[in-house]
């Protein structure tokens, strides 16, 4: 890597950096009782960046003997030169102080040091629990993944950081049947945890397996949910859903700096409630994914992007950093060596307020529970729509009947100003089962928060 | 790298797996040079002109096209792996690395056998293919292709979206990507599989953004082959002309359900996605596909013949053979209406005691091809052309619709029921055998097994949309509302 640097400054670069990748991510597939897959795939390779005059060149290499890395810095430097011709603007990085830090994750039973036979085990404990809780349960899938190894980087100002990523996750779904109804239910948990963690009551694949199962018994009774404006209390896995999705998209700065987001121009202003706030944060104390450094060397500290209502700033890279005129946020990341560093989230979450979720409840004359969420869809307005895949009917604080996917839509910007709660129990969920896909790249991310009451939430009826 | 290097970390690699205990291994190797170019041309503002509260920001406002610059956005770097596959009593283990370094491959042959002695044994498992003579063409490779440097693709990009903007003053944004790829890929077993071919890959597209009042349009064109292609003139201007002609856009006055004119590459995006999914052989043989029990059966009317040629010379499917070492054929699967084949690969076939068509891919979630095991895919699946152009097939309609450009939500069709319901931005009326005016974005619903049934006719412009070639033809009783 040294020399890739050295090489990059001979060649009349004015700045080059070199992120180093050795990362597993190991797969595991159960289907009722059964292991159907098992993969691996082991990552390792060599991408830098050089800047030269108005523009910068990114190259990268998997073969790493002293040829193919002097290409792959000689190919970033004709990129470069070739960019600087046609570009518009001056693409530079903000000023930062150079820093050298070695991180290591210490957790108890890291998948390394974990059997292959333990790890297939737990998705047949998940299995075997859930199709033994009713005949009614027809198909079961449960899966585990892990990610880690090692990250490196340097840059020719003198950074020179590295840490260890590290993401489990464990998953178990069921599908329910009953005459012609068919229905699913899904539970997961994960984070920068060691396998230890699935020993903890909460997370035994068999209590997984059993909320997953009887969240699906209880679905086959629930009625569609009704169409209309509602008032809805979210729980934490539908709230970071949101805080990522509709909130966290547009508060990254690539989009600001073409002027896309509606944030733009928007810092300093009042969005939301006093007690409403969202972080993104590469170090959460509780959950989530931990990330010690962003791909430009960057500290992963805590930003507060919506500070109690108020917009207080954008998810920056070195690059719009110096654009925008602010300052870095450390939310430089890429998918793994063989992409360029764009904007990306790391962990996203409403920060906890004082309502307890009991209260919150207990207060909600008429509305809707609403509760996880697979996936919807978002625009760069912060226009959304998510399905909920589970919900109560609530009358007078109370549960009254199950409801089947109820799809929301709405405007983020609207939406925050119409959360009237916000509680103090907290969530912050990240699996290594896909990640936060953004131009072709994907990331591990974590969301969540507390669980929030809103207010005249549109609710589409059956989704 | 050459190909007796490849070669000889596959052989080293698969007599280490037997020495670990392994009945069969099987190793693919892979690598790919590559080069993406994008660039975003257009009316940008000065950085003096950005938006009140952001200062120095990069802002798109109205203003002239400015020529020749915009944002280029450029990649290039090599990519080499390898896929394992260790089968240790029936129970199959799969394990890959982004390194042909002879040490980690071997660590890679390790781990991939320990995963097999933890699967259960697959019964349907019978043994990795066997040794059998590449029949087709070596590979297609373009040496100009590799000869490409990063100027070069950048002007193409950058004189490409002029080419757009000149068209017409309308026109506001276009963006251009080109992409270069060459790849070498060997394969090795342990039944005497020693395979070698490579390729080249040229890929250009381009998309621009119309603005007249308040309506704002946008559509795109693009070309993908196995062989350079220096003109690129006629994509961007393509890509002007698409854009432009959708504007003025009027919604339906009433639900239309009838005929429909989908352009080729409309069509492609439901058929791809829809019939790929009903011709493989684990989908059949797993109760997910309409097409079970159907072969000898009439399920298209006379009008649809489809093949799939792996051998199509100039196609983007074709190689010597397929991902794993079987060579590539030409299997008939739909002729006049009737089903006479299906696509397998070796674990498919054999479970039938039959052949495999060579329809093995390793194209697939991960990027690196090395790094997904391998499943059934169209080499060059081929809807055959009858006659006529896309007016041609126009001017046979007193009333009807449009399809062309791109369709949202195709991915999303239920690939068993083969039912869709998309939305299609780039839609047309058609009243009297000519086009009358672009339509509001549209949602266009059917079901994709039935349509074979009403297709009224097929048009002789076919185009190469990856693994498929496919003209435009007209289909009865498809459901249009905006």
């Amino acid at each position: 890597m040294n020399k890739a640097i050295k090489h990059a400054l001979e060649l009349g670069a004015y700045f080059a950096e070199v992120k180093g990748e050795d990362t597993k991510i190991l797969n595991i597939e159960a289907i009722n009782k059964e292991i159907r897959t098992v993969s691996e795939i082991h990552n390792i390779g060599l991408g830098m960046r050089v800047f030269y005059g108005k523009s910068s060149g990114f190259s990268f290499s998997n073969i790493l003997d002293e040829e193919n890395v002097s290409r792959a810095v000689e190919i970033a430097m004709k990129i470069a030169r070739a960019s600087t011709k046609k570009t518009l603007i001056k693409f530079q990085l903000s000023t930062v102080k150079p820093i050298e830090e070695k991180k290591f994750t210490n957790v108890s039973k890291h998948p390394k040091d974990v059997t292959l036979d333990d790890k297939k085990d737990l998705c047949l404990r998940q299995c075997n629990t859930a199709m033994n809780t009713s005949k009614s349960i027809v198909n079961t899938t449960s899966a585990f993944g892990e990610y880690h190894g090692a990250i490196y980087y340097m840059n020719s100002e003198g950074t020179k950081v590295s840490y260890e990523p590290l993401l489990v996750g464990l998953r178990v779904s069921c599908v329910a049947k009953k005459g012609t109804t068919i229905v699913d239910a899904l539970d997961s948990h994960g984070g920068s945890v060691g396998l230890a963690e699935f020993e903890k009551e909460d997370h035994t694949p068999e209590k997984m397996a059993e909320n997953a199962a009887s969240w699906a018994m209880e679905k086959i009774k629930a009625k569609p949910a009704p169409a209309g404006k509602f008032d809805a209390l979210i729980n934490p896995r539908l709230a970071g859903v949101l805080a990522h999705e509709s909130f966290g998209h547009l508060s990254e700065a690539d989009f600001v700096v073409i002027g896309v987001s509606p944030l733009t121009g928007r810092v300093g202003q009042r969005l939301g409630a006093e007690h409403v706030s969202i972080l993104d944060d590469g170090l959460p104390e509780k959950g989530g994914y931990k990330i010690y450094f962003d791909d430009e060397g960057m500290p992963c500290t805590r930003v507060e992007i919506l500070k109690k209502g108020i917009l207080n700033c954008y998810l920056q890279s070195r690059l719009t950093a110096r654009a925008l005129k602010m300052e870095p946020t450390g939310n430089a990341r890429s998918q793994d060596y063989s992409f360029e560093p764009i904007v990306r989230m790391r962990n996203t979450y409403f920060d906890v307020g004082e309502w307890k979720p009991e209260e919150a409840l207990k207060e909600l004359k008429q509305g809707i529970y609403a509760i996880d969420t697979a996936g919807g869809q978002v625009e760069d307005t912060g226009t959304f729509l998510f399905k909920a895949v589970r919900g109560y009917w609530v009358e007078n604080g109370e549960l009254k009947y199950p409801l089947r996917d109820v799809a929301l839509t709405g405007n983020i910007l609207e939406l925050l100003k119409n959360i009237d709660a916000v509680c103090n129990d907290m969530l912050i969920s990240t699996t290594p089962f896909g990640g936060c896909g953004k131009m072709n790249q994907r990331a591990f991310v974590g969301t969540g928060g507390p669980h929030i009451r809103v207010k005249n939430v549109l609710f589409g009826g059956v989704a | 790298m050459e190909e007796h290097e490849l070669l000889e970390i596959g052989q080293k690699a698969v007599n280490q797996a037997q020495k670990l205990g392994a009945d069969e291994a099987e190793i693919f190797l892979y690598m790919e040079n590559q080069t993406l170019v994008q660039f975003v041309g257009g009316i940008f503002a000065s950085r003096s002109d950005a938006v009140k509260g952001l200062k120095g920001a990069f802002v798109r406002i109205a203003g002239p096209w400015i020529k020749k610059k915009g944002l280029p956005k450029i990649t290039s770097g090599i990519k080499a792996g390898i896929g394992i596959r260790v089968i240790v009593k029936k129970g199959i283990g799969f394990s890959s690395v982004s390194s042909i370094e002879e040490k980690k491959v071997l660590e890679a042959m390790k781990e991939a056998t320990k995963i097999a002695k933890i699967r259960p044994p697959d019964p349907n498992w019978v043994s990795l293919p066997e040794c059998k003579k590449p029949t087709g063409e070596s590979g297609i490779f373009d040496k100009r292709i590799l000869e490409l440097d990063v100027d070069k693709l950048l002007a193409l990009c950058a004189d490409g979206c002029v080419i757009i903007g000149d068209f017409d003053k309308r026109i506001i944004q276009a963006i251009g990507a080109v992409s270069a790829v060459s790849f070498a890929r060997g394969i090795v077993n342990t039944n005497g599989i020693e395979a070698f071919d490579k390729g080249t890959i040229f890929n250009a597209s381009f998309y621009a953004k119309a603005k007249s009042g308040k309506e704002e349009v946008s559509s795109g064109d693009f070309l993908i082959s196995r062989y350079y292609t220096e003109n690129l003139q006629p994509v961007a201007i393509s890509t002007s002309k698409r854009t432009i002609e959708s504007l003025g856009k009027k919604a339906l006055s009433e639900k239309y359900v009838g005929p429909v004119v989908f352009e080729n590459g409309s069509w492609n995006e439901l058929f791809s996605v829809i019939f790929t999914s009903g011709i493989s052989a684990l989908n059949i043989q797993e109760n997910r596909s309409v097409y079970k029990g159907k072969i000898g059966n009439q399920v298209a009317n006379e009008n649809v013949s489809v093949v799939d040629d792996g051998t199509l010379p100039e196609g983007f499917g074709t190689t010597r053979f397929d991902d794993e070492g079987v060579p590539k054929q030409k299997t008939p699967i739909i002729e006049k209406g009737w089903l006479t084949n299906i696509l397998y690969d070796n674990y498919t076939a054999k479970r039938e005691k039959r052949e495999s068509t060579g329809n093995a891919s390793r194209q697939g979630r991960a990027s690196a091809a090395y790094a997904n095991q391998p499943a059934i895919r169209p080499s060059n699946l081929v809807l055959l052309p009858n006659k006529g152009s896309l007016q041609d097939l126009i001017a046979q309609l007193k009333n009807g619709v449009l399809i062309k450009g791109s369709l949202i939500g195709a991915l999303h069709s239920n690939v068993v029921t083969g039912d869709f319901s998309v939305s299609a931005d780039n839609a047309f009326k058609i009243e009297n055998g000519e086009v009358a005016f672009p339509l509001k974005p549209c949602t266009v619903a059917g079901n994709l097994y039935e349509a074979l049934n009403h297709v009224i006719a097929i048009g002789n412009d076919s185009k190469s949309f990856g693994n498929f070639v496919c003209p435009s033809l007209i289909v009865d009783k498809i459901v249009v509302s905006t």
